[in-house]
């Protein structure tokens, strides 16, 4: 097992995002995680790759509302639901944000450079580097624009790229296809399988069901902070309640 | 000429001073009030290493700005870092801070006006006017700092992590960008440039424990003007406002009265015009 989640809760103030959630994923498994709004899909992300810890020590320190994160979280055998957010990337867990957030006044290629940051070896980062141009060629094409003035699906592709520099084991993507044109979430779609089939495992969060039941080998379905189901993409479908009340299908 | 002259060395020292105070508030979104009280310790460090321990200039000024780094972070680490995410608290901190160097200045070296003598005497006359070795060389050195800010932030890794922190914070993190550390980082720079402006201007001003809080304001209306969080606009905003003093001060009879209001003026025309600045992002926040 990569990656093992087990009793996870998240609480913000009296809310409660996440409560006693429990998944893994394998190696070489494209899994997803859908559900409806609200659900903590991003929140479950970001407790994995340290950010929910990150924001609890800062509303600790300004004396703001307060954040309950209770449960363990294993990355490759080791626990690292204790260790800060910038570790965490270093033992090959990425998050590829949720808005794709690129640094919008640098320009592409700086965007890339600041995802290898942790890479000490520059031939490794070249060779990375040459890997998502040939991921994403255009790019390489806009290599020395400023990321602010891509369109949505090319910072997208950037946000991605980025996320890939910092050399993951573990990709977790945070709904990449929100607010892309139909055609430019089936090529992002696209590329999220070309990296899977790179060998790299990825955990996705998605809205957009009916595609990634066709990609991911796993799927859970999350609702009010909990797993409500889960299994392949036919084996959920053919629950008539959850495809009518949760998948919106 | 003299408006040239005055408006480059003032613009510069601004230059320094407010893109010094954008970078540590870019970075970890601190308002570093007693920025430019830095500034005020180093020029006393010079006058007391050079004038009273009679030591080489270059040396004091090196010596200065050690010790103003070595303040600044001690200062960030004890006083500023367990507030840090307390905007208002910071603000009052620092605030007290800059008060407490004036009065340890001002119970060291007393109220009365110091002056620091010039690295090399002399000058030589352009178009009938003064202008001194001291000032050419202080207008160059400035540019060569700057010209090496420019290299750090924009071609060394620690630049990158330090415009990724101060762009987006929590994804500079999702990078393994440790942003304390960062924070910490650029603390020790920022306040670095603050000792070195004064370092620099030393020998071109009046030392009293009082000289902060005039490039405080003129620094504040420069970062302003220029846009928060934007060292590009910060810079050409600096020389703006150091020509405007500049032109105020020899165009209007007793103009020196004046050049306060005036940059001020300016600062609020483009606040109600641009509120962003002249380079400005509007900052969206998170979530």
């Amino acid at each position: 097992m990569l990656l093992e989640i087990a009793h996870l809760t998240v609480r913000y103030e009296k809310a409660v995002l996440i409560n006693d959630l429990n998944l893994y994923v394998d190696t070489g498994e494209l899994v997803s995680l859908v559900g409806p709004n609200g659900a903590g899909k991003s929140t479950t992300l970001r407790a994995i790759s340290g950010l929910v810890a990150w924001e609890r020590e800062i509303k600790r320190r300004s004396a703001g509302s307060e954040i309950v994160l209770e449960g363990t979280v294993t990355f490759n055998g080791e626990r690292i639901d204790q260790i800060p957010a910038h570790e965490i990337v270093q033992r090959g867990l990425v998050l590829c944000p949720e808005r794709r957030r690129p640094f919008r006044e640098m320009t592409v290629l700086e965007n890339l450079l600041a995802g290898a940051y942790l890479q000490k070896d520059r031939q490794k980062c070249r060779e990375t580097l040459d890997k998502v141009y040939d991921l994403f060629p255009l790019l390489r094409h806009r290599s020395h624009q400023i990321a602010g003035t891509l369109s949505g699906g090319e910072q997208q592709m950037l946000a991605i790229g980025r996320a890939f520099m910092s050399d993951p084991k573990l990709l977790c993507i945070d709904e990449p296809s929100t607010g892309l044109a139909p055609l430019i979430r089936q090529e992002v779609f696209e590329k999220i399988s070309e990296i899977s089939r790179l060998g790299i495992t990825i955990l996705l969060v998605e809205q957009e069901v009916s595609v990634i039941f066709k990609m991911a080998s796993r799927n859970y379905v999350l609702s009010s902070g909990k797993i409500l189901a889960q299994g392949t993409g036919q084996q959920l479908l053919a629950d008539e309640v959850l495809r009518k009340t949760y998948l919106g299908l | 000429m003299n408006i040239i002259i005055t408006g480059l060395i003032t613009g510069s020292m601004l230059a320094l001073l407010a893109i010094s105070f954008s970078l540590i508030f870019g970075v970890a979104r601190i308002v570093n009030i007693a920025h430019t009280a830095f500034y005020m310790v180093a020029a006393y460090c010079i006058f007391s290493l050079t004038g009273k321990f009679g030591l080489n200039p270059v040396a004091g000024m090196m010596i200065a700005v050690v010790v103003v780094t070595v303040l600044g972070l001690l200062a960030y680490k004890f006083l500023i870092d367990p507030i840090r995410e307390h905007e208002a608290a910071v603000l009052i901190a620092t605030i007290a801070l800059a008060m407490i160097f004036q009065e340890a200045v001002m119970l060291i070296f007393t109220g009365d006006y110091r002056t620091v003598s010039a690295l090399i005497e002399g000058y030589f006359i352009v178009t009938g006017v003064k202008v001194f070795y001291q000032q050419v060389l202080t207008f160059g050195v400035v540019l060569v700092i700057l010209g090496i800010l420019w290299v750090l932030l924009m071609k060394t890794k620690l630049g990158l992590a330090i415009r990724s922190t101060a762009e987006d914070r929590e994804v500079a993190n999702l990078m393994g960008m440790n942003d304390s550390r960062l924070a910490m980082i650029t603390m020790g720079i920022s306040v670095a440039l603050a000792g070195f402006t004064g370092a620099v201007l030393a020998p071109l001003t009046v030392l009293s424990p009082y000289m902060w809080m005039e490039p405080l304001i003129m620094m504040m209306a420069v970062v302003v003007l220029g846009g928060l969080g934007s060292i590009k606009g910060s810079f050409v905003a600096a020389y703006i406002l150091g020509f405007t003093e500049a032109l105020v001060v020899f165009m209007i009879p007793k103009g020196a009265f004046l050049k306060g209001s005036v940059a001020l003026s300016i600062m609020i025309l483009v606040l109600l015009l641009r509120p962003e600045g002249l380079f400005g992002i509007s900052f969206e926040e998170e979530r």
